[in-house]
């Protein structure tokens, strides 16, 4: 497997829990992580296999650290990459954007020319609407510790497994 | 379209944002320290987290083209649509210099009607039939712009908007609404509201309305909104809503404690969101800015904020003596019929007929006046009683129409479309009868405010006609008098004629006049022999001057409406079975009030029976007794006495009608009581 990039808000608490645990899963896979907060778009490009970590705010929103790079991200060149994204949501709360962030980064990176990967069952969720949908399965991982912690785990380490498979 | 972005947008507009939510900023930073220096400010709703929708707002305002109806949170938006700090100040601490109203609305109403930035209502949202009354206009005079109207998303729960709305969609007109939803209205989280999370979404379904959502928070996105917003609005002529997702960095106001129903979670959540803080990454991260060139904007803010506090301070207090200026304004004087009186002979006319035949006289005049009302123009028919028979044949549907059922909507638009030129007049039959007026009764407050509110800079020249009264079997909903509850509102000429020619002369006068009149109707008297009269073709009747029907010396009938004619029945008949001679006074006019034809009466005769068709509880002659009672106390032989209908609702079978209002011998026994007095 070619070298991968985690790219999240390190300064978060729960998007980074998240992010450890799958740096975590993938065992002793070389792995770089980077900032969100301080990245370029050079730094995306530099990866083969790029995962992104998100949380959604408000009603369906990226968080700012996110929404503060995606000018720099209208002509990403990452045609070949693959590009995996958890998302972080509450299906009870906010069941009308359930990990729309998901969504938001994939529309981006798509654009930019990179192959999605690591899509998911929305089996064992329930809520309204996502626009992390596609074809009926989540554009990645979607993670609920909010309301469904006790399958963060087992959801990671599948993801993880799923991913080692798809990337390149 | 040109998109805005942090790559291309030019670096002068970038510094005239940064600069702009700077000081707007540092001013809402600064509001309460007025309060706590008791220099004013006592109502200050702080709009920081809604900082890019409003930069947004004011931005894309047209000076001379737009008109913005912005609620008590866009301090943002009329500082980036081009009201100085000073003028803000000025609102804030309710100083005479105050281009908003000289100090008499509340604080953080900000507003500017010079350059059509709305005075509006605290009662947030109803503006938004304003904005579609001015976009009426707009298209009848096709006049490129578009009305910006402005709230939070728990406003959208007021039936005004839902009306606005859908107006503006049935209409296909240039309206912007814009939604700055920052997920409370005031302690109350929007899911309490409505079932959507974007309350948009529960417009969807109406047609000719566009929905753009957007960041609030983010000055590119709201940019890039609100500019498509304006320019789908003029190149469709339709309306939009823009729903901007803000948040609310302080509680709702300063009379709100955020902390009781926000945890620290949530406060540091949307603290995060700081749009100002946002933007100034941006700049920086973009190299857009240096910190150094960032912090001299800042510098630069500051200062302006210094000196235009200190000018504000400066500025002069009002004076407590111009309390009664800008109540009406000064209305239309007759010139041939001074006191609203002739002797013309010919052929009486009814009521109904000199209502219809000065309407269609005054349209012919004033190319600007304009009629609309429920069921008021449909081919042959003109209203439940034909007053407005044959208008729209003659004048066309841009000037005559019909509106939904929606009272309010009625006059809230009348409201706005009188806004955009003054010498427009609109005539609105308020509802279909007086009984339903009700739900308009919060823009009919509005409309007497306006003027005293805006010191006297916004008058809204209306005629509401309302067909009013019972003596028709009618029941609780065809028989109710308004005016016992509205002449205690200030603001409004209030009339109710008893005759054809008082009724035409009063109508006439009401068209050529500035200002808000309320034109009651006696429908029972609509077709009546006893109320028609010869009507001169050009009759006048000044506001405030009441007519004697009757010259007595024994005792002084005061009355109005229907209860004219019975009081002239009973004067009549007095006279006939005890030589008693009555003077009976039509008021004509209740506000203004005609107080020197009274007492030149009580003076004369010293007993007073007051009588009108309206409970006797409450209703308008407690008012004139009691200021006979004040002011003509020396003149009085017996206390003044008052006869009207029970204090009950109107009973629909005849038999209570007849129990429930006045009649002629109640008013002759009464009057033959206080003669034998």
């Amino acid at each position: 497997m070619k070298k991968i990039g985690l790219f999240y808000g390190t300064s978060t608490v729960k998007t980074a829990e998240i992010a450890k645990k799958i740096q975590a899963a993938f065992g002793d896979t070389t792995m770089g992580v980077v900032a969100i907060e301080e990245a370029w778009r050079k730094d995306f490009e530099g990866y083969d296999n790029i995962i992104l970590g998100t949380s959604t705010w408000f009603d369906g929103e990226l968080p700012t650290y996110w929404d503060e790079i995606l000018p720099d991200l209208d002509d990403l060149k990452l045609k070949g990459k693959k590009v995996a994204i958890f998302g972080l949501g509450n299906q009870v709360d906010y069941p009308e954007n359930f990990v729309d962030g998901i969504g938001l980064l994939a529309e981006t990176f798509e654009a930019g020319g990179a192959t999605i990967v690591g899509l998911t069952s929305t089996e064992g969720y329930t809520f309204e609407k996502s626009k992390a949908l596609r074809d009926g399965k989540f554009l990645g991982l979607a993670i609920d510790i909010d309301t469904q912690a006790d399958k963060t785990d087992k959801r990671i380490s599948d993801w993880v497994a799923q991913l080692k498979k798809e990337f390149n | 379209m040109k998109k805005f972005t942090i790559k291309t947008t030019d670096k002068d507009t970038l510094q005239r944002w940064f600069y702009l939510m700077t000081l707007g900023r540092a001013i809402d930073n600064k509001a309460p320290a007025y309060l706590l220096q008791s220099l004013g400010w006592s109502y200050h709703a702080p709009y920081a987290g809604h900082d890019g929708i409003q930069l947004a707002m004011g931005e894309v305002f047209v000076k001379g083209e737009d008109f913005m109806f912005p609620y008590y949170r866009d301090m943002l938006a009329v500082l980036a649509a081009g009201m100085t700090a000073e003028e803000i100040i000025l609102n804030g601490i309710s100083k005479a210099t105050d281009v908003a109203g000289g100090g008499r609305h509340m604080s953080n109403h900000f507003a500017k009607p010079e350059w059509n930035i709305e005075n509006v209502s605290s009662a947030t949202g109803s503006h938004d039939l304003h904005a579609v009354g001015v976009a009426r206009a707009m298209v009848y005079y096709k006049h490129k712009g578009v009305a910006y109207t402005s709230h939070g998303e728990a406003s959208t729960s007021e039936g005004y908007v839902y009306e606005a709305i859908n107006g503006a969609s049935t209409e296909q007109l240039p309206v912007i609404f814009v939604i700055q939803d920052n997920g409370y209205g005031i302690s109350v989280p929007k899911h309490e509201q409505t079932a959507n999370r974007k309350v948009a979404d529960n417009f969807v379904g109406f047609k000719n309305l566009k929905i753009i959502h957007c960041n609030g928070k983010d000055v590119f996105d709201s940019m890039n909104a609100m500019t498509a917003a304006r320019e789908y609005a003029i190149s469709t002529s339709n309306p939009v809503i823009v729903q901007a997702n803000c948040v609310r960095m302080g509680s709702h106001s300063n009379s709100d404690k955020q902390t009781l129903y926000r945890d620290e979670d949530e406060l540091a959540y949307v603290k995060e969101a700081d749009p100002l803080l946002k933007f100034r990454r941006m700049l920086l991260r973009y190299k857009r800015f240096t910190e150094e060139e960032l912090k001299q904007i800042e510098a630069d803010a500051k200062k302006e904020l210094s000196q235009a506090n200190k000018k504000a301070i400066a500025a002069p207090d009002p004076d407590p003596s111009t309390i009664f200026d800008f109540v009406t304004p000064e209305p239309y004087h007759p010139q041939k019929y001074v006191d609203g009186t002739h002797n013309e002979t010919g052929e009486p006319k009814n009521l109904v007929t000199a209502i219809n035949e000065t309407l269609k006289a005054e349209f012919r005049l004033n190319p600007n006046t304009f009629l609309w009302g429920q069921d008021i123009a449909n081919k042959e028919k003109g209203g439940v009683f034909n007053v407005s028979k044959g208008m729209q044949p003659e004048f066309g549907e841009g000037r005559v129409f019909n509106a939904p059922i929606a009272e309010d909507y009625i006059m809230g638009t009348a409201n706005g479309m009188s806004r955009f030129r003054k010498d427009i007049r609109i005539v609105v039959e308020g509802a279909e009868f007086a009984d339903y007026f009700w739900p308009a009764i919060d823009q009919y407050v509005e409309c007497t405010h306006e003027y005293w509110r805006t010191n006297g800079q916004f008058s809204p020249n209306i005629t509401v006609r309302l067909a009013a009264g019972g003596y028709i079997g009618g029941g609780l909903y065809h028989s109710q008098n308004l005016e016992g509850a509205l002449t205690t509102l200030p603001g409004a000429r209030i009339v109710y004629p008893s005759f054809a020619d008082d009724a035409a002369g009063l109508l006439r006068t009401s068209l050529r006049s500035e200002g808000f009149t309320l034109f009651f109707e006696p429908k029972a008297l609509y077709n009546a022999v006893e109320s028609s009269t010869v009507v001169p073709d050009d009759f006048e009747v000044p506001f405030g001057k009441a007519r004697i029907r009757r010259d007595g010396s024994d005792i002084t009938i005061i009355t109005y409406g229907n209860t004219t004619h019975l009081c002239l029945d009973a004067a009549e008949r007095l006279a006939k079975d005890g030589n008693y001679s009555i003077e009976v006074i039509d008021l004509r006019s209740l506000i203004p009030l005609d107080k020197e034809t009274i007492a030149e009466s009580v003076k004369k005769t010293g007993k007073v029976l007051v009588v009108h068709e309206d409970k006797v509880f409450s209703g308008f002659g407690a008012e004139i007794a009691a200021s006979i009672g004040t002011e003509l106390y020396r003149y009085l032989d017996a206390p003044v006495q008052r006869v009207g209908s029970t204090f009950t609702p109107v009973g629909f079978n005849p038999i209570l009608e007849k129990a429930i209002l006045p009649n002629t011998d109640r008013i002759y026994a009464a009057a033959k009581e206080l003669l034998e007095f």
